[in-house]
């Protein structure tokens, strides 16, 4: 979901030293922090997960950011992604978005069922993320966090030409969305994150 | 040059290629007519002078990527009838144009300097009949055959470099950031720009009637093209109305005449051009047909953007042919992804409407089925699930499915 | 068409002053290539234009010839000297062994790589799980597979756009010296830029094993860096680009490249 960060407004945003290089290199401010290989906190901290290995977890940005929602990467969101919705709640949103735009992102509904959630997902691709075909790969259920969940598998086609694929694991319990998703370049990306991803999965608790 | 883009002055410097205009309003000018407007290119044009060659060599650069781009749709079919359609309209180049269709929701269409036209596939959803399609297509090639492009580049240069000499001589620099740092040149840059733009409110008016002329010459009724922009303001103010907004109307710095003049501009132009007594066709039925395939992945594509006023807006007009499963069904997907208080319930009746139709997609069972579901009626939800996995078997969705079905 | 979104990003990352930066970032255990090796350049991305004095950018078709074929020449040459061959792809029907999809597939894969790497890498918005890692990114089994169809060991993609001050430009330049001269100065309106970057994929393993960014800029229009369209200028290109190839940081540490004068780690 991050990738929507502009490439023009990232360069804006980085301040460079004059003649000694091209980029600061490696010092310096990065929307990015690392995660260790311990039980961390994801989202609003209501879900926990234990990576496999390190990741770089994009920072929240105040304003613009959902708090339920927290971004992971390991080559870039430009390449892959894991995301986390930390038990979101009735009528709340994945991404902020202002009241009077045209095309909006459903917000999510405690009574939705799987096929609801995942047309929300599928909204925000082709709204936020500017996907121009989305597909469908399977929908079925599969137990999360210790109830009855689901699992979508999908793939879409963004406007860098650029096929990528997905799979999110998600449930509803006591009104609230818990969602893990991973969405990756189809080739390569996908398959090499797919082992972390359900190693992640199945590492996950509910707090609270 | 295209139906609809917005300009950005920085990606006119990068590229200067693709010229581009406003999406809105201008201020109204004196009519452009049809017989006026004749091509100035010729079959077979090849440019002569320096900058226009070195615009095509760009442009040869561009076509190839698009041609290789996957956002292309690729039914022969389809692709064929566009071609055809350029073929005929296209005036004296129209043996030269290359036309691509690209599957962007979007209603746009765009022509480039050297003779390569691509198509939206947004477009394909909101044209009524042949004669429309026509007109968005004979409109771009007008800009081609007016030559459009290069005389728009030549001329952003020529101000280009004035704006920058003016700059210099009131000793304000920042030209090439476009500072503003004192009254002159605040008052410099203004005046180019709105001349600027007045050059491309000309350009856009000339197309407009160039189109109407080519396709009236061709044998479809030249309203069309004056119906294409009513439909397109009745979209824009349903869309703005549902979000509680005004449509943007006309200022000073929009480079598109306003879609209100563009159409009173057009009727007076079918009135020139119609003879009475002539027979016109606006080909409505061979349009239907050569679209009756894509178009559930055209409402779907539609739909999934969420712009309730559009959407429905779109849905009507569609449904003036007649109403049947598959505009209920998305009719019923309008209210299901707005979500308003009372929506939940009407997506529910135009699913329950949507089945009753023998062209109802598979899907309009699986939303009727969730729908019977939420309302408590489990037994009659379980048929209608039943039925969506006779009708595909080997839905995606069907082990999800098969649960709810029990 | 879709890099010129980047190239503008990096071009205006560039804080305003006269100089040659580069910065090259190679894999770990990337020794650059010698000996007997095929090298593929895929469709280099080449537009050279004349910059108008108001900014704009006008591109002259005989200098984009022009352009192509010095720098054709000068990896041929440069190359050679290595000990290899240097094929290069103009088209994507052009390679036998593999498809135009099957190609356009590796490209855009490519693409988003090397948006990657200069996001993360070169605009300081680094990825803490890379840093201190040289390149850590792969083209994956894709590039693997072109490799294996085609039989090259190397894939380059080049992209080298370069800007020449036209006669307008160079006047207002003087004008604002002028302008300086006398106790008032106008800032510089910003001449010739050149944006180059190559990526290099090993098609045995897929991964890319170096990569490079060279921003020449004048600020003084008429002051000229490397002029693509001439031999001499894309040798300079080249050479800027190619010549140095330095040896990723595990690798042995008697191997020492030619030293680079300037701004490169």
């Amino acid at each position: 979901m991050k990738r929507l960060v502009g490439i023009a407004a990232l360069a804006a945003a980085t301040a460079l030293a004059g003649c000694t290089g091209v980029g600061s290199g490696e010092a310096g401010f990065s929307s990015y922090g690392l995660v260790t290989v311990k039980r961390v906190r994801v989202g609003d901290g209501q879900m926990s997960v234990v990576p496999p290995r390190n990741y770089n977890r994009h920072r929240r940005i105040l304003f613009s950011d959902v708090g339920d929602v927290e971004d992971w990467t390991l080559n870039g969101p430009i390449l892959d992604g894991i995301s986390f919705v930390s038990g979101m709640k009735n009528n709340r949103e994945l991404i902020r978005q202002r009241r009077t735009a045209d095309q909006q992102v459903p917000r999510f509904r405690s009574d939705m069922t799987p096929p609801e959630i995942t047309a929300m997902l599928e909204s925000l691709y082709r709204i936020k993320g500017g996907a121009v075909q989305l597909k469908t790969l399977s929908l079925q259920p599969r137990p999360f966090l210790g109830a009855n969940g689901f699992q979508w598998d999908y793939e879409h086609l963004d406007q860098d030409e650029l096929w990528r694929r997905g799979r999110a694991v998600g449930v509803v319990i006591d009104g609230k969305l818990y969602l893990i998703l991973l969405d990756a370049a189809r080739s390569h990306y996908y398959e090499a994150m797919l082992p972390d991803f359900e190693s992640i999965v199945a590492s996950a608790q509910r707090l609270g | 040059m295209c139906m609809r883009c917005a300009i950005s002055r920085r990606s006119l410097l990068v590229t200067g290629a693709v010229s581009a205009a406003a999406l809105h309003t201008g201020v109204a000018e004196a009519r452009i007519r049809p017989q006026d407007m004749a091509p100035l290119v010729g079959p077979g044009y090849k440019p002569t002078e320096r900058d226009e060659i070195g615009l095509w060599k760009e442009m040869d650069r561009a076509e190839e990527e698009i041609a290789g781009s996957n956002l292309l749709v690729s039914d022969p079919r389809l692709t064929g009838y566009l071609k055809n359609i350029i073929g005929t309209v296209g005036g004296p180049a129209a043996k030269d144009f290359r036309i691509y269709l690209a599957r962007i929701p979007d209603f746009n269409a765009m022509m480039f300097p050297s003779g390569f036209a691509v198509v939206f596939t947004g477009l394909l959803l909101r044209m009524r009949n042949e004669a429309q399609l026509a007109g968005v297509i004979a409109h771009e090639s007008g800009h081609f055959l007016r030559r459009h492009m290069i005389r728009s580049w030549r001329d952003m240069k020529r101000k280009s470099d004035l704006f920058a000499i003016g700059a210099m001589l009131a000793g304000v620099g920042g030209a090439g950031a476009g500072v503003y740092l004192g009254d002159y040149v605040q008052l410099a840059q203004l005046g180019t720009l709105l001349s600027l733009f007045q050059y491309s409110r000309a350009m856009e008016a000339e197309a407009d009637a160039m189109g109407a002329r080519l396709i009236s010459e061709t044998g479809y009724p030249p309203m069309e093209m004056a119906n294409i922009w009513e439909q397109l303001i009745g979209e824009e103010n349903a869309s703005a109305r549902y979000r509680g907004k005004r449509r943007r109307r006309g200022s000073l710095f929009d480079t598109h005449p306003s879609e209100g003049s563009r159409m009173v501009d057009l009727r007076a132009d079918a009135a020139e051009l119609t003879i009475p007594g002539k027979v016109y066709d606006n080909g409505r039925t061979r349009y239907l047909s050569m679209i009756g395939d894509i178009r559930p992945t055209l409402l779907d594509d539609q739909v999934k953007l969420n712009d309730p006023g559009a959407s429905q807006y779109l849905i009507e007009t569609l449904a003036q042919d007649g109403w049947n499963g598959l505009l209920r069904f998305y009719e019923g997907e309008v209210w299901r992804l707005r979500n308003r208080p009372g929506d939940a319930q009407r997506a529910d009746q135009s699913y329950a409407a949507a089945v009753v139709y023998p062209d109802a997609p598979a899907d309009a069972w699986r939303w009727h089925g969730i729908s019977l579901m939420k309302q408590g009626r489990p037994a009659e939800a379980k048929a209608a699930f039943a039925r969506y996995l006779k009708m595909k078997p080997d839905a995606p969705d069907a082990p999800w499915v098969r649960q709810m079905a029990g | 068409m879709r890099n010129r979104g980047l190239a503008l990003a990096l071009a205006l990352s560039v804080s305003a002053s006269a100089c040659v930066q580069m910065k090259q970032y190679a894999d770990v255990q990337f020794t650059p290539p010698q000996g007997d090796y095929k090298l593929l350049v895929l469709r280099p991305d080449v537009t050279v234009g004349s910059l108008t004095t108001g900014g704009m950018v006008e591109p002259r078709a005989d200098w984009i010839d022009q352009a192509r074929a010095s720098i054709t020449a000068a990896i041929k040459a440069q190359q050679g000297t290595r000990g290899g061959t240097v094929t290069f792809v103009e088209r994507r029907n052009e390679l036998s062994g593999v498809t135009p999809d099957e190609l356009a597939e590796v490209e855009r894969l490519n693409a988003a790589v090397d948006e990657s790497i200069v996001v993360h890498k070169y605009l300081g918005d680094y990825l803490p799980t890379k840093r201190g890692k040289g390149l850590d990114w792969t083209v994956g089994q894709g590039a693997v597979e072109l490799g294996r169809k085609t039989g090259y060991d190397y894939a380059l993609f080049l992209h080298a756009e370069d800007q020449v001050a036209s006669g307008g430009r160079i006047a207002l330049g003087v004008l604002g010296l002028a302008g300086c001269i006398v106790g008032f100065c106008a800032p510089n309106i910003g001449g010739a830029q050149q944006l180059d970057y190559a990526s290099l994929v090993d098609l045995k393993t897929g991964k890319v094993v170096w990569f490079n960014v060279v921003i020449a800029s004048s600020q003084v229009p008429g002051i000229k860096f490397g002029d693509i369209r001439t031999p001499a200028g894309a040798a300079q290109m080249v050479d800027r680009l190619l010549g140095r190839m330095k040896p990723g940081q595990d690798v042995g540490k008697g191997v020492v490249m030619s030293p680079d004068a300037q701004g490169s780690r």
